[in-house]
């Protein structure tokens, strides 16, 4: 887009430039998250061997929108007892956050609403502060199962962001800078994700743990406390959470985990003089089809496993997540200080990653690992009644 | 308790239980039965089970219906088992009535109508128990999928997807269709493809075996203890069955196994209903084979039935446990008692015994795996 | 793991088959023929009458007493033209009550009362109680257009 002022001759107002990019990026989060939830119906909906969403509009395309406008007429129901300004402000103290990290991403060389410095620090430390909002919302509800809903969710917001911080880190430091900008212009001949395979690995489950979906929704658990934290919200700031901020950091999340891993627009043909003019097109369009890839996968998962308890989650984070990650950087640093050749720290980047992630496969299948499904299974078929 | 190695809970502040109500109207509870847990942090000290909701006063009104009209209240209490309901109810009445000794054709066509019923309800039971879990959807969908096989079946033959009303004393109401044969085979490939899916999709999951395996651990001296019946006193490593120890109607010219479990937790329980549709399977593809043709009611049927005076109880293997009936007649048209024996109102009775110890997010899952009919229960 | 990755290969395969719902409003699963709904009466044409004659029997036999059914002397039969003494004159059926358990069908002396096994019988809704009551022309109302084709149990 710089591409266009440069046309028009524009000289803008650094304040005037900001907020419009950061308008654009409203609109095309709003956007995406409508598209995200139709998506994540009918993809679900094709692993369940149903139809997902059909009658609104062709192919069930204007469903979003429908539910959009139904929850904008809801009657806004607010307990009597609840804190007044607590339960107002929860839900935005929650979106913000995950909003204000859309700020620092990248979407094609060189388009960004800021270039930070300190781009990969920022986005962990912003997001982070969706906890407050999970808390005050169970706190203000005056409700037993917000009250549980809330606590459960602290615990696990917070333990996982380490994971989280860890696979970031791990790259940062194969890419010598924390800046988003650079971190992609280095990966133009092999993307991260061959160099870092575990903590590729590491930051899917803690995205996924981020965003309270399933596996880890025990916060927000659908069959039991029905909707956690945020049982006594309706209407409009109900979809703010669950439509809204899950979907947006679903998206912000992917369009990272895209952009670190992947390649973003720089892997493969990014920046060749091959596309001209329209070089922008293709980077755009690169960096969303690889986090649209980062989606689906975590929408299958969400769709196929049931959930964790909470003891057993944080027992995953605490006892399994976070020593390999500390091991990943600890390692990375041994290479990165005594691998003087490019090509030399790059294979050996490869093989001491990868070792990790089969040691910490082969640890969570030792620490899971139940009787063989013949012992398991066997001493049921067999038995016969004594007659 | 299990898990008291692992916490240390240091009493130094002073804590009050909290009290949590998994209220009537909740999407886990299988109906609407209402628990109030004491939780101590994530831990289960009390479980007071409310019930009640649905008592409709079936025995009640059985007393004003004659025989061919109480059919319908076996139906609603036992709901997702119904032809095992009627079954037990209408050889109670021929125990009563020796005259009405039913032909060989609805013996048999009232076995394997029996079986599918125990399938269908295995599966409901698998789907609900997945979402219990926390599995989006997609058990519930998978399960239901074969359900609508089933129940579509049931439709050909009684003309109901739910509520049959097909058994009369003396046999079956009216014979079955002439695609009957090949319609069930079919069914019955579906529902091992069906059972298949279900187990591949959740027997091995780590997660479903973490969330499972050593939770709600009932032993088989407790479980006799409490009355507890069916699959669950078998998880707990019990052999009783009913259709192989004392076996009614035609049982005892099939082949079959009955699965045993081991430990009694959540686990066995799900896998001994798993093996126990591949069984039921079995059953109705021997009871196919030696299907005869022939009359479904004796050949001269009263108009209106009087069983002779007298009182018997007479118990059958529901999918759920052992459902009983205790009629008692006077001579006349219409039971002067008829008590239902519910095996969910017994399994249930356990639910404090196994729950204590546990977290609150494992108090959902025991419930689950108790595989309860609120209608039965509170009949 | 290897339980975690299977799973995942149940649902990654069922994703390629074929969808088993299908739209209701526009689309209709055929109803087999057996299928109850709730009871219609039956419309002979030879006589062009109602076979029907008011005797009660179904009233007795149904277990939720949701019937109530009156009969007068036939006008036809004084003409000659039909060999029912008695006709139907008024016919209730609170379909809120009813509870489609066949008793009704399986009792009558003419066969004059079957289930209804269309698609109108299920799509019933109303918005007030009361119109769950039908009367003598409702209950006669799909037979006398021919669209009923329904089964009586021998």
């Amino acid at each position: 887009m710089t591409l266009l002022w440069g046309i028009f001759g524009i000289d803008m107002n650094v304040w005037l430039d900001a907020f419009l990019r950061l308008q654009i990026v409203v609109i095309v989060m709003t956007v995406t998250v409508m598209g995200l939830i139709y998506l994540e119906r009918k993809f679900v909906g094709r692993i369940q061997m149903r139809l997902g969403p059909m009658r609104t509009g062709p192919f069930g395309t204007l469903q979003s929108i429908a539910d959009a406008l139904k929850l904008l007429t809801k009657e806004d129901v607010r307990p009597a007892t609840a804190d007044f300004w607590l339960f107002e402000l929860a839900p935005y103290v929650t979106f913000v956050p995950v909003f204000m990290t859309l700020l620092a991403l990248p979407f094609m060389e060189g388009w960004f609403v800021r270039d930070l410095q300190l781009g990969l620090f920022y986005i962990v430390a912003i997001s982070g502060v969706t906890v407050i909002g999970y808390l005050m919302a169970g706190w203000a509800s005056d409700n037993k199962y917000a009250l549980l809903g809330a606590v459960r969710s602290a615990a696990q917001l917070i333990s996982y962001e380490i994971p989280l911080i860890l696979g970031v880190l791990a790259v940062s430091m194969v890419a010598g800078s924390l800046n988003l900008n650079d971190i992609t212009r280095q990966q133009d001949t092999i993307p991260n994700l061959l160099l870092q395979p575990l903590p590729f690995m590491i930051l899917l489950i803690a995205i996924l743990a981020e965003l309270s979906r399933r596996p880890f929704d025990i916060p927000i658990g659908e069959s039991e406390l029905v909707g956690g934290p945020w049982v006594e919200y309706s209407g409009i700031r109900w979809s703010i959470i669950f439509a809204l901020t899950e979907y947006a950091g679903l998206w912000g999340f992917s369009i990272l985990g895209a952009l670190v891993f992947l390649g973003g627009w720089q892997f493969p043909f990014g920046t060749s003089s091959f596309w001209g003019d329209f070089d922008f097109l293709y980077q755009l369009v690169l960096v969303f089809t690889k986090s649209f890839f980062i989606i689906l996968t975590m929408m299958w998962i969400s769709a196929t496993f049931p959930r964790l308890r909470i003891d057993q989650l944080m027992a995953f984070c605490w006892k399994v997540l976070l020593p390999f990650g500390f091991l990943q950087v600890l390692v990375n640093g041994i290479v990165l200080t005594y691998a003087d050749d490019e090509t030399v720290r790059d294979v050996l980047l490869f093989l001491t990653s990868g070792a990790l992630l089969v040691v910490m496969t082969y640890a969570i299948y030792l620490a899971t690992r139940q009787p063989s499904r013949e012992e398991r299974v066997g001493s049921m078929i067999a038995a016969r009644s004594a007659q | 308790m299990p898990h008291e190695d692992q916490l240390q809970v240091e009493h130094e502040l002073e804590t009050i239980d909290l009290n949590i109500n998994i209220g009537p109207q909740h999407p886990a509870t299988h109906g609407v039965f209402r628990m109030v847990i004491e939780v101590d942090g994530e831990v289960v000290t009390d479980v007071v089970p409310h019930i009640g909701y649905m008592h409709r006063g079936g025995e009640k009104l059985s007393e004003n219906m004659d025989y061919r009209q109480a059919i319908g209240y076996q139906d609603r209490t036992e709901y997702l088992s119904q032809f095992n309901a009627e079954l037990c109810y209408v050889l109670a009445v021929e125990k009563l009535a020796p005259a009405l000794a039913p032909p060989e054709r609805a013996q048999y066509i009232r076995i394997i109508l029996a079986e599918l019923n125990r399938i269908s309800s295995h599966f409901m039971f698998l789907g609900a128990f997945g979402t219990d879990l926390g599995v989006f959807g997609t058990s519930f969908v998978y399960a239901f999928r074969e359900r609508e096989n089933l129940l579509d079946l049931f439709e050909e033959v009684t003309g109901d997807r739910l509520m049959y009303a097909y058994f009369r004393p003396g046999g079956v109401a009216w014979d079955v269709p002439a695609n009957f044969k090949s319609r069930v085979e079919w069914v019955c490939e579906q529902a091992l493809i069906g059972a298949s899916d279900m187990d591949r999709l959740l027997t091995d999951n780590e997660i479903f075996i973490a969330r499972t395996r050593g939770i709600g651990i009932l032993s088989a001296e407790d479980a006799i203890d409490y009355g507890v019946t069916g699959p669950m006193l078998r998880a707990s490593g019990v052999r009783q069955d009913l259709r192989k120890d004392e076996p009614y109607a035609i049982y005892d010219r099939f082949d079959f196994d009955i699965p045993i479990g081991t430990n009694g937790d959540c686990y066995d329980r799900y896998l001994v209903r798993l093996q126990e549709i591949r069984e039921s399977v079995k059953i109705v593809r021997q009871a196919l084979e030696q299907l005869p043709d022939g009359p479904i009611l004796p050949e001269r049927m009263p108009r209106l039935l009087r069983p002779s005076a007298g009182e018997v109880y007479m118990r059958c293997e529901d999918p759920r446990g052992e459902y009983g009936i205790y009629l008692i007649s006077k001579g006349t048209t219409q039971p002067y008692r008829l008590r239902m024996r519910s095996p969910s109102f017994c399994n249930l009775s356990a639910l404090r015994q196994m729950t204590i110890g546990h977290y609150v997010a494992d108090a959902v899952t025991i419930l689950g795996s108790t595989d309860i009919v609120l209608c039965s229960v509170d009949r | 793991m290897i339980g975690v990755l299977r799973s995942l290969g149940v649902t990654w395969s069922t994703m390629f088959r074929k969808p088993v719902t299908i739209q209701y409003p526009t689309e209709h699963r055929k109803v087999p023929e057996r299928d109850r709904a709730f009871p219609i009466l039956l419309w002979d044409f030879d006589v062009d009458e109602s076979f029907c004659t008011g005797c009660h029997a179904c009233e007795r036999a149904c277990p939720v007493e949701c019937m109530t059914v009156t009969m007068k002397d036939n006008p036809k039969h004084a003409e000659g033209v039909s060999k029912r003494r008695k006709i139907l004159d008024e016919f209730y059926i609170d379909y809120g009550r009813c509870m489609r358990c066949n008793i009704c069908v399986e009792v009558c002396n003419f066969d004059a009362i079957a289930m209804n096994n269309t698609w109108v019988g299920h799509e019933l809704s109303t918005v007030d109680r009361q119109d769950l009551v039908m009367d003598r022309d409702q209950l006669l109302a799909l037979s006398k257009t021919r669209q009923i084709r329904a089964w009586v149990p021998e």
